[in-house]
């Protein structure tokens, strides 16, 4: 007995070196991900040894860990994880509002079509008013909702629907049940399963509003700025690997790739690729660096800023939405200059367009 | 000091019930204290100034989805209070919790007359064994279908949790009354329904008051689940929606809100059960 607690004393004080070891030579760093159309690669990146061909070049380990969605965002603030994969709104009100100072290093992709607001018997804004309507509150759903008033002039209106917050795990299901719900905002593939029954239709869609919904890859900037240079190298890496897996992912084998994709998320080749049409991927490095960097990027992240604000979602000690600033590739910062907690860096993207990685 | 005949004298049994309560909240300010070090913004762990910034925000002025300006131009602070965000949404959660409980009393009945008579018991019995069996949540796609998303199928969604369990308490309690008092009711010229509301009632009525209070929490706890799937109002929809942006100044003290209610309201019961059975010693 004691032999054996000897033996697995030793054998635990040596993993523990070995491990300690191989931490010390090799810095670690998880990123965080969760189910939708424009992360899914991730996992794939994972499971096919992308994520390690070039952590291996740069001398890092990284992990790819699989959250829901608000968990994903919590274990970020929280910092657990080191990088994880969100919106540009829930950037700006989860770890930018809560002062951890956060740093987009890939946009990968913006909803043009992903998100919409579907109506039964009924096809203006208008006559919403003093009716029902579910989606999940505080979140883009929402914000699709304001900005279909707004782009049609009916500010005024907006106030009068009933917004029901509704889980969205049960959003299909209480939609289609009642018929007294005249409308619904959410995101697909929830989106697909309701306009596949009758008498519903979309009135507005995320593709009216292009380039405002982004799916982006964040690290912390105290992740990235890690005075050993590891965070860098990191960044560089995973950029790397995400521009290898869209060559992949648009390639000669493309459909290959995106059942494996498809199937790592328990998902369908069919419907992951009509997802994918509804999203606009930047397959290439150049398209994505010249997006960021366009000045309607300020316009864009600046209205979805003030949406922040103007809900609350920054929190209480956040007096005007400048209190949040945001930095962008070209240096120039939205808000107050000693308030920046929300950084784009265009320049892993650009070295990826070069072909420098 | 650790025997099983230990007398705790007054004053240390007092500092001795309230110790984890102190460790508890030290432990809270401290890593208030620590994380506010690291991070002036810190949302996750508000200090106890943020907490009470938020409880007197959320108690004095209306929800964001309400008008500013219904209070009028100087609002007294009742009105403030009335129109407040917190009395709004303790309202409507309020309201959906009394109406559940008093749905809890035909649940005893049924109970009461499924022990009291072979044949209603036959019937009903395994039916309600079924159902007790099954999670309420798990089916929620057909209670939609059923009830809708409103207030209605809210308060099914508690019934369906918590009635059975109420039901077959009062079934079992119903049975265990001896059988020689029924018999003596007989004997003495009662009638049936006599014996039932007469004999076995008031014996199982504390009882079954105290199931109910010991169901509170099932009570609540649907409440709130059925609030974060779908609501306008409620404590439980506000949670959810703070929870959206870790709004924890006001989450907290939504949650410590809630357990003082569902402290006064258990405490209530369990007044009413002492004052109006004397001889029930058990609770």
């Amino acid at each position: 007995m004691l032999l054996l607690t000897k033996r697995f004393l030793a054998f635990f004080l040596i993993s523990l070196a070995l491990s300690a070891a191989a931490s010390a030579q090799q810095p670690s760093f998880t990123v965080a991900w969760s189910i939708y159309v424009g992360w899914d690669p991730y996992q794939y990146m994972a499971k096919t040894g992308l994520l390690r061909k070039w952590g291996a070049k740069y001398g890092v380990t990284i992990k790819a860990q699989r959250f829901d969605y608000a968990p994903s965002i919590d274990a970020f603030t929280a910092k657990n994880v080191d990088a994880c994969a969100m919106t540009n709104m829930e950037a700006l009100d989860l770890p930018a509002a809560s002062g951890v100072d956060t740093t987009a290093i890939i946009v990968g992709d913006y909803s043009n079509g992903n998100d919409a607001l579907l109506v039964r018997d009924t096809n203006t804004l208008g006559s919403l008013a003093s009716k029902k309507v579910l989606l999940v509150q505080k979140t883009v759903s929402e914000y699709l909702l304001e900005r279909a008033y707004v782009l049609n002039h009916a500010d005024d209106l907006l106030r009068k629907v009933k917004l029901v917050n509704t889980s969205d795990s049960s959003i299909v299901a209480a939609f289609l049940n009642d018929s007294s719900q005249a409308g619904v905002v959410t995101w697909k593939p929830l989106v697909s399963q309701i306009r596949q029954s009758k008498g519903v239709t979309t009135l507005f869609d995320s593709s009216k509003i292009p380039g405002e919904i982004l799916d982006l890859l964040v690290v912390r900037t105290e992740v990235l700025n890690r005075p050993d240079g590891s965070g860098q190298k990191f960044a560089k890496a995973i950029t790397g690997a995400w521009y290898e897996m869209m060559d992949e992912m648009s390639g000669a084998d493309a459909d290959k790739v995106l059942s494996g994709i498809a199937a790592v998320s328990e998902d369908t080749l069919p419907s992951y690729k009509e997802q994918l049409s509804t999203t606009k991927l930047f397959y290439k490095p150049s398209e994505a660096y010249a997006f960021t960097t366009a000045p309607a990027m300020k316009e864009k992240l600046g209205l979805v800023r003030q949406f922040c604000f103007s809900h609350g979602l920054l929190g209480a000690n956040i007096r005007s939405a400048d209190d949040l600033a945001i930095l962008y590739p070209d240096g120039s910062v939205q808000g107050k200059g000693d308030r920046v907690r929300f950084r784009i860096n265009a320049s892993y993207m650009q070295l990826a367009a070069k072909g420098q990685l | 000091m650790f025997r099983v005949f230990a007398q705790p004298n007054r004053q240390l049994a007092w500092i001795a019930s309230w110790t984890l309560f102190a460790i508890g909240i030290c432990v809270y300010l401290r890593t208030a204290q620590v994380r506010h070090i690291e991070n002036p913004e810190d949302h996750i762990v508000p200090t106890v100034k943020q907490l009470v910034t938020g409880f007197v925000h959320s108690a004095s002025t209306p929800a964001e989805e309400d008008d500013e300006g219904q209070l009028g131009e100087h609002p007294s602070v009742w009105q403030r209070i009335y129109g407040s965000m917190l009395w709004k949404d303790t309202a409507a959660s309020g309201k959906r919790f009394l109406i559940s409980i008093a749905l809890m009393f035909p649940a005893v009945l049924l109970g009461l007359h499924m022990g009291a008579f072979p044949w209603i018991g036959r019937f009903f019995i395994k039916f309600v064994l079924f159902f007790d069996k099954i999670i309420a949540l798990s089916v929620l796609p057909i209670l939609f279908i059923a009830f809708g998303i409103g207030e209605f199928a809210k308060i099914m969604l508690i019934v369906i949790g918590v009635a059975p369990t109420i039901i077959l308490d009062s079934f079992n309690l119903t049975k265990s009354v001896p059988t020689e008092q029924v018999i003596k009711g007989f004997t003495l010229g009662a009638g049936d329904l006599c014996v039932a509301y007469h004999v076995i009632l008031p014996q199982i009525w504390p009882r079954v008051l105290n199931s109910i209070r010991l169901n509170l929490k099932g009570i609540v706890l649907f409440l709130f689940a059925g609030e974060m799937i779908a609501s306008q109002d409620g404590l439980a929809y506000r949670i959810a929606l703070l929870q959206r942006h870790m709004g924890m100044d006001l989450i907290i003290p939504y949650v410590l809100w809630t357990a003082l209610l569902l402290f006064v309201v258990d405490l209530t019961l369990k007044v009413i059960i002492r004052a109006t059975n004397p001889w029930f010693r058990e609770v």
